[in-house]
C-alpha cells in the first residue's frame, strides 16, 4: 500500500468521524459513514470559470459535458447505461470554483455496485477521449449549416434555455457588473460564439492542465468498510505520474464606491431585480457565517424582515417576491437580495429595499433575531446531513473551495459564537449601500 | 412501521428511524368535492399561515422560525398534504402550532392573501416554460379542476369570499378522509400521546368522491402560445392515462423509464439530445391522478426545430408501440426503476410522504414492495400492449414559440 496521510474530522450529525486521506501524488480521498441503502461517489475538481478567460469562457462546463463521451475502455453512453440500469442517478455540475461528477446508487449486494461505479467513475475522470464526432464540427453561429448536431448544440440549447429565465437573466446582468477584473464576472456557461467554435485540442489541453491529482478530491458516502475500499480507490485512481498544476491566484475586486444600477428589458409582465454585494472569502468562516446569518434575518422565510416589512406590511403591495441569498466563493462570496415587483413601482421598490439595508447596517439585529438565525442555520445543516448526496456535496465544497474539511467540524460552534456585534460589524462592512450593484429587468414597455 | 388508530378514528402509521435528528409528520386529507370557486383550496392552504384566533401571521412565522420548524400545506390534484418537519426536541411545539392553525385559523386576511397570490403567480408566469406547461394541463383537462393553473386563479380569486374559505376549511377539518404518518427517532408511546393530544379535534370520514369526471380527449389537439422573444420553443405533448389503481401501473412506470423519466440513458435523451443535439432538456413524465392520469413528453428547443422535435417524439412513441423492447433494455429499465425507488424514501420526510400516500390511497403503506414485484413481472408483450393501449389515443400538444416558427412548422397558418 502506498504512503498516505490520514486525518479525521468530526462531522455534525454523523455517527462516525469523517476520514481524509491525502496521497503522495496530491489526490485526496474522503470517507463519510452514513447508514442506509444508498451510496454517493463523487470527484470534485478544483476548476471552474475561475480559470477561464474571454477566449475560452464556458470551457469548464463544456468539458464537463464532454467527460461523459467515453474513454479508451468504455464507449460513450456505457457509463450512463450501466449505472442507470442499476437505479443510479448520475450527473455533474460546474460552478465558478469547481466542477464535480457524482453517482448516487443503491448499495446492492456484495459491494458490486460500489466496485463497478468506482471503476467507471475513475476511468471517466482519468481517461476521457472526447471524440470529434461527439463534440460536433465547429460552426458559424450566425450562419449554421451543420446537419449533424452534437454536444456543441446541446450546450447552446442550455444557453438558450437560460436566456428565457428572467431570474437567470437578472443574475447574469448583476454578476458581470459586480466585478471589474476577477474571472467570477463571466457566466459559467459561456456563450454561443465560443461553444460553437472552440477546438477539441483546446478542451483537451484545459483538461490536462486542471484535472491533476492535487486538484481532485474523491468522496465516498455510505455504509461501507472504508479500510477495505481505500486500496481499491488508490488502484482505480492511478494518475500514472501525471504532473500537478499550480493554481493561479487572482486579484480580488474591491467593491464600488457608489451604488450602481443597470437596467435591461424583456418581454415580461413583472419587474425583476437583484441587489448584489461582494462578501467574504469562503475560508473566512466567521465572517461568512455572520453574513449568512445576516441574510437569514433579512430575507429568509416568512418571519424575515424583508418579507414582513415589504410583503406583509406594505399597503401598496409593491413586491410579489423578496428574499436573500448568500453564495460562498473561494475569492469572496456574494450577498444577494432578489425581488419581483410591480414594474410601475420600480423606484419605490429599490428605495424600500435600500431603507431596510440601511436600517440593518445602522442598528444591527435583535437578540431574538440572532437566536432565530442560529437555530435556522443549525437545522439547515442537520437537513443537509440527511442524504448521502448532500453530505458528499458539503464535503466537496469544503475540500475544494476552502481547502480543508476542519471547518465543517467547527461550523456549529462558529454559529454559536457569532455575536450581535459580529453581525453589526459584518453588515456595516459589507452591506454599505454605496457598495451595492443593482440589476433590474423590466418589461419592454418601460423602455424609454 | 406499524398502524395505530387514534381515538377519533384517524388512521396513523408510525415508523422509528434511529439516529435521525429531524422527524417528519405528514397528514393527507382528501379532496372529495370540486372547489366551489376556482382557487379556493389553494388560498385556503396559504391562509393557514396567516393568523389564528390567538396569533398573528408574524407571530406564527416567528414561532416556527425560532424553533426551525417547517410546516406547510400543499394543494395537490386529489388531496391536501400537510407536512411538519422539526428537530426532535421541538416536536411538541411543532404539533401545538399545527393544531392551532388547523383549528383556529381566522382566514381574516383573505383579501390581502389574494393580492399576494396574484402577484406571485404573475411573477411565475414570466417563465415561458411554465406558461406552456399550464397551457398543456388546461388543454388535456379542459374545464376540469385538474386543468386550473395560475392564470385561472389570478382571474377568479377575487370572487372567493371568507365564507367560502371557512366552509372549505371545515370540510377539510371535519369531513375529509385523512391519515397521519410519522417517521423519526422517538418512543412510540410518546408520539402516540402527542398525536392523541394535538389531533383530537379532527374527524375523518370516507365519503364518496363527488368530483366531476375528466372529459375524454376525442380528437388530437394543438394549443399554441405566441411569444416573439422566446429563445426556445417549449413543447409539451401528452395523453390521458390511467391512475395508480390500474393494472397497467407497473408497465407504465417502465414505459416512462424507457422513454425519458430517468437520466441520461433513456430513449428520448439519447435520440433527441445526444444524437440530434436538439435540446438540453428532453424528458417524459407520468402523473397518476385519481380521476385521470396523464403521460407527457417535453422538449425545450431552438424554435426552428419544432417540426423535427415533434417528428422525433412521434418516432419514439411509434417505436415503443410497435417494436418489442429487447430483453436487455427491459431488464435495465426494471433495475433502474426499482433501484431509483430508494431515493423516494431516503429521508424521514420523503418516507412519510410516500408511505402516507399509499396508505391514504388504500393501497397500504407496504405497497412499495408489491409494486416492486409488479414491476419485476412486466413482460415485453405487456409493455408493447400497454403502450399501444394508451398512446394510440388522441394526444394534446402545447407549444410556445415565436409566431414565425409556429407558421414554418405548419402549426399556424
Amino acid at each position: 500500500m502506498e504512503e498516505i496521510k490520514k486525518t479525521q474530522v468530526e462531522y455534525p450529525f454523523l455517527e462516525k468521524p469523517v476520514e481524509i486521506y491525502e496521497r503522495k501524488c496530491g489526490h485526496k480521498i474522503v470517507f463519510a459513514y452514513k447508514k442506509g441503502g444508498l451510496l454517493n461517489i463523487s470527484s470534485w475538481v478544483k476548476t471552474g470559470s475561475i480559470n477561464e478567460n474571454d477566449e475560452n469562457n464556458g470551457i469548464s462546463h463544456f468539458l464537463e459535458h464532454l467527460m461523459f463521451k467515453g474513454t479508451s475502455k468504455h464507449k460513450a453512453g456505457e457509463f450512463d447505461r450501466t449505472l442507470e440500469s442499476r437505479g443510479a442517478i448520475v450527473n455533474a455540475a460546474t460552478w465558478k470554483d469547481y466542477t464535480f461528477y457524482y453517482v448516487t446508487i443503491p448499495k446492492g449486494c456484495d459491494n458490486r455496485n460500489f466496485k463497478d461505479t468506482l471503476e467507471l467513475h475513475a476511468d471517466m475522470l482519468l481517461d476521457p477521449i472526447i471524440p470529434d464526432n461527439e463534440i460536433g464540427e465547429p460552426f458559424d453561429i450566425n450562419n449554421p449549416k451543420i446537419k449533424t448536431k452534437r454536444e456543441r448544440h446541446v450546450v447552446i440549447e442550455e444557453i438558450r434555455m437560460r436566456k428565457d429565465q428572467p431570474w437567470t437573466k437578472v443574475y447574469n446582468l448583476l454578476n458581470k457588473n459586480l466585478y471589474t477584473q476577477h474571472p467570477y464576472r463571466r457566466d459559467v456557461i459561456g456563450n454561443e460564439q465560443i461553444i460553437s467554435t472552440i477546438e477539441r485540442e483546446k478542451v483537451l489541453e484545459y483538461y490536462k492542465n486542471h484535472y491533476t491529482p492535487n486538484n481532485i478530491t474523491t468522496i465516498i458516502v455510505g455504509e461501507l468498510n472504508f479500510d477495505e475500499i481505500l486500496p481499491l480507490i488508490c488502484k482505480e485512481f492511478d494518475f500514472k505520474g501525471r504532473k500537478n498544476s499550480e493554481n493561479k491566484e487572482h486579484q480580488i475586486d474591491t467593491p464600488k464606491n457608489e451604488t450602481t444600477i443597470i437596467e435591461e428589458y424583456a418581454k415580461i409582465n413583472t419587474g425583476f431585480l437583484m441587489f448584489g454585494y461582494l462578501g467574504a472569502k469562503a475560508c473566512d468562516i466567521k465572517t461568512s457565517t455572520a453574513l449568512e446569518m445576516l441574510c437569514t434575518v433579512l430575507g429568509q422565510g416568512q418571519s424575515s424582515r424583508l418579507y414582513q416589512e415589504l410583503i406583509e406590511k406594505d399597503k401598496e403591495h409593491t413586491f410579489n417576491v423578496v428574499s436573500t441569498d448568500y453564495y460562498h466563493f473561494k475569492d469572496g462570496g456574494n450577498i444577494f437580495i432578489d425581488a419581483n415587483f410591480k414594474p410601475e413601482s420600480k423606484d419605490k421598490a429599490i428605495d424600500l429595499i435600500k431603507n431596510q439595508i440601511n436600517k440593518i447596517c445602522r442598528e444591527g439585529i435583535t437578540p431574538n433575531e440572532l437566536k432565530k438565525a442560529k437555530k435556522k442555520l443549525k437545522a439547515a445543516f442537520a437537513e443537509s446531513a440527511e442524504t448521502v448526496s448532500e453530505i458528499g456535496e458539503t464535503i466537496g465544497f469544503y475540500m475544494t473551495v476552502c481547502n480543508k474539511l476542519e471547518y465543517v467540524e467547527k461550523y456549529i460552534q462558529a454559529i454559536e459564537e457569532i455575536t450581535l456585534e459580529d453581525i453589526k460589524f459584518a453588515a456595516s462592512k459589507y452591506l454599505d449601500i454605496n457598495h451595492a450593484v443593482i440589476a433590474v429587468l423590466m418589461p419592454e414597455s418601460y423602455k424609454k | 412501521m406499524e398502524r395505530y388508530t387514534l381515538k377519533n378514528g384517524i388512521k396513523t402509521i408510525i415508523k422509528r428511524n434511529n439516529n435521525t435528528p429531524r422527524c417528519a409528520i405528514v397528514m393527507h386529507a382528501k379532496i372529495n368535492k370540486d372547489p366551489a370557486k376556482t382557487g379556493l383550496y389553494y388560498i385556503m392552504t396559504q391562509l393557514f399561515f396567516q393568523g389564528t384566533k390567538t396569533k398573528t401571521a408574524q407571530e406564527l412565522a416567528d414561532l416556527m422560525d425560532e424553533n426551525a420548524i417547517d410546516i406547510s400545506a400543499d394543494k395537490k390534484s386529489d388531496y391536501i398534504i400537510f407536512k411538519i418537519q422539526c428537530l426532535n426536541e421541538d416536536i411538541n411545539t411543532a404539533l401545538e402550532i399545527f393544531q392551532d392553525i388547523i383549528e383556529n385559523s381566522t382566514f381574516d386576511e383573505y383579501k390581502k392573501e389574494a393580492l399576494k397570490i396574484k402577484g406571485e403567480f404573475k411573477a411565475d408566469l414570466d417563465s415561458p416554460k411554465l406558461q406552456a406547461q399550464e397551457n398543456y394541463y388546461r388543454t388535456i383537462f379542459k374545464n376540469h379542476p385538474y386543468g386550473i393553473g395560475r392564470q385561472e386563479i389570478i382571474d377568479n380569486i377575487d370572487l372567493i369570499t371568507k365564507e367560502d374559505i371557512i366552509k372549505a376549511g371545515e370540510e377539510i377539518k371535519n369531513n375529509a378522509a385523512k391519515n397521519i404518518t410519522v417517521v423519526g427517532d422517538f418512543e412510540k408511546a410518546d408520539i402516540i400521546n402527542l398525536l392523541e393530544k394535538h389531533f383530537a379535534n379532527l374527524k375523518s370520514e370516507d365519503s364518496a368522491d363527488e368530483r366531476t369526471k375528466v372529459a375524454e380527449i376525442k380528437e388530437p389537439q394543438i394549443s399554441v402560445i405566441e411569444k416573439e422573444d422566446a429563445n426556445q420553443a417549449q413543447i409539451f405533448k401528452g395523453w390521458q392515462f390511467p391512475n395508480i389503481y390500474s393494472e397497467d401501473y407497473a408497465a407504465i412506470i417502465l414505459l416512462n423509464t424507457i422513454l425519458g423519466s430517468s437520466g441520461l440513458s433513456s430513449r428520448l435523451f439519447l435520440e433527441l439530445r445526444e444524437k440530434q443535439g436538439l435540446a438540453y432538456t428532453v424528458r417524459s413524465a407520468f402523473e397518476p391522478n385519481i380521476l385521470c392520469g396523464n403521460f407527457s413528453v417535453y422538449i425545450g428547443t431552438e424554435p426552428k426545430n419544432i417540426k423535427t422535435s415533434l417528428e422525433g417524439f412521434e418516432v419514439e412513441i411509434n417505436k415503443i408501440m410497435t417494436e418489442p423492447v429487447s430483453d436487455e433494455e427491459l431488464e435495465n429499465a426494471k433495475n433502474n426503476a426499482i433501484g431509483k425507488r430508494q431515493f423516494y424514501q431516503e429521508t424521514n420526510l420523503l418516507e412519510a410522504i410516500l408511505k402516507g400516500y399509499y396508505e391514504f390511497l388504500g393501497l397500504g403503506y407496504d405497497f412499495e414492495e408489491k409494486l416492486t414485484e409488479n414491476i419485476k413481472s412486466v413482460t415485453k408483450e405487456k409493455l408493447t400492449e400497454t403502450a399501444k393501449k394508451y398512446f394510440s389515443q388522441p394526444s394534446v400538444i402545447s407549444i410556445l414559440a415565436p409566431k414565425k416558427y409556429l407558421e414554418e412548422a405548419g402549426i399556424l397558418w
